[in-house]
C-alpha cells in the first residue's frame, strides 16, 4: 500500500472516533456524559480486535473488544447490518454494570467488516442505590440489570420490548432512554463513516491499511520497550471500607520487548463492591499505559500483544462470580490504574532518555457521590458530582503538576459548572476551589485537588440523599515518585448542623472550619443531606517528585502566598521559613533545611 | 566509584556501578546491585499525619509514610505509603 493512502486511511479513523464522540455528547442530556466526559468510542476489526482507541476513559478500550468479541460469539450467523448490541455484564466484558457497552456491526457490500463500540455511564442500572454505584450490594445480583449480551436494535429499529423491559427496571427512565440513544447515534455516527470509507477505497485497500496499522503499532511499542532498562517495579494500593483494609500489589516485569503485570500477592476479593474482574484489571492497567508509553503510537491490538497480565483467580483484581463489583471503575480498577502509572513511571525515570515522560500518580482516588431526590421542580433527579472528574496533576521530573488537573486514565475529563448542579439538584455551594496542602510535596510539587461544600436549598423534601463510594479515604493514593510525597488523601465530613433555635442559611466561604455544625466523617453509603447540614468533600492531589527540601524555596513561597501550600508545611516538609512579607528568609531557611538531614540522619539503617 | 557514563538507573536517585548501588546525589554505596537498596538506606517510618500534617491527618495512624534516605548526604531517595508491618517495595534492575 502506498504510504498516502495508509496515512489518509489512518487520519480518517481518527476523525471517525472524534465525530462519533462529538455526536455522543450532543446527543446526551447527563453532566456526567456531557461535562464529566465518562465515556468512551472506539473501533474494532471485522473480529473484535481494537483496531483504533477513542479518548474517553481508557480502560475501557480492552474491555470493549472483548464484549465485540463475546456478541460475535454468542450471535454467530444472526449479525446483520443495522444491528446494535448491549452488553454490560462484568464478568463477560463490562466494568460494572452502569457503564453499558453498545456495540454495532458496520458491514460493507453485506459482509461484516468492523464494530464499532461506545459506554456511557447511565442514569440509573436499577441497583440497590441509585446511580449504579451500590455500596450497599452484597453481589452482582443487587447491582442492576446486567446483561451478557442483547440486541437492542435489529435493522435499524428499536427493539421495543427489550428498551421498555430495561426502562422497567431503573429509575429515571427518560434519562437512561436519552443515555441509550445517544449511543445508539454515536454507533450510527461511527458507522456511516466507515463505510463512506469502505465504499471510497474498497474493502480490500482498507483491511490492509488496519492490518497495517495494528502492525505498526506493535513494532513500534516492541522498539520502545526494548529503547527502556530491563528490570522489575513494585507499587502497592490501599483501599479502605468500613474499616477494611485491601491491597492491590503489582509488580511489573520489563524483559527486552515485554511486559509483565503480576498482581499476585493483591488481596482476595471484598466483601464489598471494589472488587473488579480480570476484563476490568486488564483494561486498568493499559489505561495509563497507552498514554504514558504509546502518546505517538496508535492504540490499537498491536499495542495489546507485548503485554501479559496476571491477576490470581479469586483475588480483588480477578473476583468470582457473584462477588458485587459496582464500584470497580473507582475501586479496584483504579487502584490498578494507579498501580501502573507508578511502575511505568518507575521504568521510565529509570531511563535517560525516557525520564521526562515519567510522571507521580494523578487523581487517583475518585469519590462517585451520587445525589438523588425530589428536585426544585418536582422531578427526580439522579446525578453524580463531577468534581470526582477534576483531578489533579501528577509531579514530573522538570516540572509541578497542573492544579485540578484531570486524571490520566481520562484525558479528556472534567467538571461541570456549579450553576449546572445548582440548576438541576436543590442545592447550593457555599465554595469550591483548590485546597491548601493537598499537592504531594516535593521537589516539584503534585498538583492540588480541590474543596467544596454543599447545603440544600429550595429542596421540597427539605434536602436530598446521596450514595458516596469514598473508599480510600485512609490512605494517600496518589503516589509520589522518586522521593516525592503522595498527594494528600480524599476527605468526606458530613457537617451536622447545631440546632440553635435558627433557620437561618449556612453561609461559609472560608473552609470547612468556619461552617458551623458538629462535623463526621462518612465515606461509605447512603446519608442525607438535609435541613442546614452540610456534605464537605476535598479530593486528592497529584504525587510529588523528589526531595521536598530540594524544592527552590522561592517556588515554596510563591505556592503559599496563593493559598496552594500553609506556612506550617513550607517549614515542617519543604523547610522553608518565610519572613512576615512572605518572602524567603534565606538563613532560616537555610538552618532549617540543615535540621532536617541532621535528623534524617539520626535514623537507624532500614535493616 | 565508578564513572557516571557507567552507571545505570535504578530511579533518578539510585543507580547501579560496579556491580553496586549508589546513591546519585554522592555516590554513596547503597549495597549490591543483588541486593534491595533500601536495605543500606536509612528508613523513617512515621504515621502520615505526623509526615504531612492536617491534610493527611485520616485519623488512623496505622497507615504510614516510609521516608528512605541516603546515609551519606541524607537526600530523600525514596517515599512509600505503607501499613504498618507490610514489606517494603522493591526495584531493581536486571
Amino acid at each position: 500500500m502506498d504510504p498516502m493512502t495508509f496515512s489518509i486511511i489512518r487520519h480518517r479513523l481518527f476523525r471517525i472516533v472524534d465525530e462519533a464522540v462529538i455526536t455522543l455528547k450532543h446527543v446526551s442530556g447527563s453532566a456526567i456524559t456531557n461535562e464529566g466526559h465518562d465515556l468512551m468510542v472506539s473501533l474494532y476489526r471485522a473480529d473484535g480486535s481494537l483496531l483504533m482507541g477513542g479518548v474517553g476513559f481508557l480502560h475501557h478500550l480492552t474491555s470493549a473488544a472483548e464484549a465485540c468479541k463475546s456478541i460475535i460469539r454468542r450471535f454467530a450467523g444472526d449479525i446483520h447490518e443495522g444491528d446494535v448490541f448491549l452488553l454490560n455484564d462484568p464478568y463477560t466484558a463490562a466494568l460494572h454494570t452502569s457503564d453499558i457497552y453498545l456495540v454495532a456491526p458496520i458491514h460493507h457490500e453485506g459482509r461484516l467488516v468492523a464494530w464499532s463500540a461506545c459506554f456511557v455511564h447511565v442514569t440509573d442500572i436499577g441497583a440497590v442505590n441509585p446511580g449504579g454505584f451500590a455500596p450497599q450490594a452484597p453481589d452482582i445480583f443487587s447491582e442492576g440489570f446486567s446483561s451478557p449480551g442483547i440486541r437492542l436494535v435489529r435493522g435499524g429499529e428499536i427493539c421495543r420490548d427489550v428498551l421498555d423491559t430495561i426502562l422497567n427496571m431503573v429509575r429515571s427512565p427518560e434519562m437512561v432512554s436519552l443515555d441509550l440513544r445517544s449511543m445508539i447515534a454515536c454507533n450510527n455516527v461511527a458507522r456511516d463513516r466507515m463505510q463512506a470509507l469502505f465504499r471510497k477505497y474498497g474493502t480490500e485497500t482498507v483491511d490492509a491499511a488496519c492490518a497495517t496499522l495494528i502492525e505498526q503499532s506493535e513494532s513500534l511499542f516492541r522498539a520502545r520497550l526494548r529503547e527502556l532498562p530491563d528490570g522489575t517495579w513494585q507499587s502497592r494500593q490501599y483501599l479502605d471500607v468500613n474499616g477494611h483494609t485491601a491491597r492491590v500489589v503489582l509488580t511489573m516485569t520489563k524483559t527486552d520487548d515485554r511486559l509483565i503485570f503480576d498482581f499476585t500477592g493483591s488481596d482476595p476479593q471484598s466483601a464489598f463492591s471494589i472488587n473488579c474482574t480480570k476484563w476490568a484489571s486488564l483494561g486498568g492497567l493499559f489505561a495509563p499505559l497507552f498514554p504514558l508509553l504509546c502518546y505517538d503510537i496508535t492504540w490499537n491490538e498491536g499495542v495489546i500483544r507485548p503485554v501479559e497480565m496476571i491477576a490470581p483467580e479469586g483475588s480483588i483484581v480477578n473476583c468470582t462470580r457473584p462477588a458485587p463489583v459496582s464500584v470497580a471503575t473507582v475501586g479496584a480498577i483504579q487502584s490498578v490504574n494507579n498501580a501502573a502509572c507508578t511502575t511505568i513511571g518507575k521504568m521510565l525515570a529509570a531511563s535517560d532518555r525516557y525520564r521526562d515522560e515519567a510522571t507521580a500518580v494523578w487523581h487517583a482516588n475518585h469519590f462517585a457521590i451520587f445525589k438523588f431526590g425530589r428536585n426544585q421542580k418536582g422531578g427526580y433527579s439522579i446525578g453524580i458530582l463531577t468534581e470526582t472528574f477534576a483531578g489533579a496533576g501528577g509531579a514530573r521530573s522538570f516540572a509541578d503538576g497542573v492544579e485540578i488537573g484531570g486524571e490520566i486514565p481520562n484525558p479528556i475529563s472534567r467538571m461541570a459548572n456549579v450553576e449546572t448542579v445548582e440548576g438541576t439538584f436543590p442545592v447550593r455551594y457555599l465554595f469550591r476551589r483548590r485546597a491548601k496542602d493537598s499537592g504531594g510535596p516535593g521537589q516539584f510539587r503534585g498538583g492540588t485537588g480541590g474543596e467544596m461544600a454543599l447545603v440544600a436549598h429550595k429542596a421540597p423534601d427539605g434536602g436530598i440523599d446521596y450514595v458516596i463510594s469514598g473508599k480510600g479515604a485512609r490512605h494517600p493514593m496518589s503516589e509520589g515518585l522518586a522521593g516525592g510525597y503522595p498527594g494528600a488523601p480524599n476527605a468526606y465530613v458530613w457537617v451536622h448542623a447545631q440546632s440553635d433555635g435558627t433557620n437561618a442559611p449556612v453561609v461559609a466561604t472560608d473552609g470547612l472550619e468556619a461552617i458551623p455544625g458538629d462535623k463526621e466523617r462518612v465515606s461509605w453509603g447512603v446519608y442525607p443531606l438535609k435541613g442546614r447540614d452540610a456534605l464537605y468533600v476535598r479530593w486528592n492531589g497529584g504525587g510529588g517528585w523528589g526531595d521536598p527540601i530540594a524544592r527552590d524555596p522561592a517556588a515554596v513561597a510563591t505556592d503559599v502566598a496563593a493559598g496552594l501550600v500553609g506556612a506550617d508545611a513550607a517549614q515542617a516538609i519543604y523547610g522553608v521559613t518565610l519572613d512576615p512579607d512572605g518572602g524567603v528568609d534565606t538563613t532560616a531557611t537555610e538552618a532549617r533545611r540543615a535540621a532536617i538531614r541532621a535528623e534524617r540522619l539520626m535514623q537507624e539503617a532500614a535493616e | 566509584m565508578s564513572g557516571t557514563e557507567n552507571r545505570r538507573w535504578v530511579s533518578p536517585t539510585v543507580a547501579v556501578a560496579g556491580g553496586r548501588h549508589v546513591c546519585t546525589a554522592c555516590g554513596h554505596d547503597l549495597g549490591p546491585a543483588g541486593d534491595t537498596w533500601k536495605d543500606h538506606a536509612r528508613c523513617r517510618e512515621v504515621p502520615l499525619r505526623v509526615a504531612g500534617g492536617p491534610a493527611y491527618d485520616t485519623g488512623d495512624d496505622a497507615v504510614h509514610l516510609r521516608h528512605f534516605v541516603c546515609p551519606g548526604c541524607a537526600v530523600l531517595l525514596d517515599t512509600e505509603t505503607a501499613m504498618a508491618g507490610d514489606p517494603p517495595l522493591v526495584d531493581r534492575l536486571a
